[in-house]
């Protein structure tokens, strides 16, 4: 695979009562943004296991989004300060594997941030391709 | 052991340890609560996150060609051998490896 034509795999874990329906507005608003990303709907981002995360480097994605309610709009609560506070955790844990931890993200999205979603999805996905695919695909590709 | 392969057999540990008990307790809801220091908290994890995969890459190795004396340990897994005792010690405490006869002046480990 050529740097050229490097697509990323974004796998984006979506709190059901924010980012998820953020990301259904972006698409019912129309709100144009690039297809790499693979949404999957979890109740709450403090549902977010690292094991998650590894997992979806280990089996394909360059880049894991994790987004969830604004600090103090979690449905349960506390379940996006509980991830906030594993995030640190789960970046020194890629750092540690040798995979960059700028591939993994955690975003705030309301459910009226439509626009936001689009964005953020196209600057991750930017962001991404300029890191290049995952230390696993250069493996499979080698 | 190739560059890829020791990342997959890393990726693989860490995703085990991650499973375990330890490394849950620190990451997960039982935090709630608990009052600790925030330097300290993440010291501590970091601690027991490199711990428990440099554990479960013994295990994958004793596992893969064991038995295996502590210094075979060390060439499986790229940890020096200090530290593969203090987790050779640690296992055989919970019962996760044992000792299987001796092999010149060194102990042979396996899984029980």
């Amino acid at each position: 695979m050529t740097e050229a034509e490097f697509e990323p795999t974004i796998v984006a874990f979506c709190c059901n009562w924010c980012a998820y329906a953020g990301a259904d507005l972006a698409g019912t608003s129309r709100f144009e943004y690039p297809p790499n990303v693979r949404i999957i709907r979890v109740m709450c981002s403090g549902r977010i296991d690292p094991t998650f995360v590894l997992s979806a480097l280990r089996w394909g994605a360059d880049g894991v989004l994790i987004a969830g309610c604004h600090p103090g709009d979690c449905h349960y609560v506390k379940g996006n300060y509980m991830m906030e506070r594993r995030l640190n955790f789960m970046k020194n844990l890629l750092g540690y594997l040798g995979i960059e931890p700028a591939r993994l993200r955690l975003e705030w999205v309301s459910a009226g941030e439509g626009g936001k979603f689009a964005a953020l999805i196209r600057d991750m996905t930017m962001e991404i391709r300029n890191l290049g695919p995952s230390p696993f695909k250069k493996m499979q590709s080698a | 052991m190739t560059e890829p392969k020791k990342l997959s057999k890393k990726t693989d540990a860490a995703i085990e340890a991650l499973k375990r008990q330890r490394l849950r307790w620190v990451t997960g809801i039982s935090q709630v609560g608990v009052k600790i220091d925030e330097r300290k908290y993440h010291e501590t994890v970091d601690r027991i996150m490199k711990d428990e995969i440099e554990r479960q890459m013994i295990i994958g190795a004793i596992r893969d060609g064991g038995p295996l004396t502590i210094r075979e340990l060390s060439q499986a897994t790229d940890i020096p051998p200090n530290q593969i005792l203090r987790h050779v010690i640690a296992l055989r405490k919970v019962g996760e490896i044992s000792e299987a006869g001796e092999k010149g002046d060194e102990y042979l480990y396996t899984i029980p």
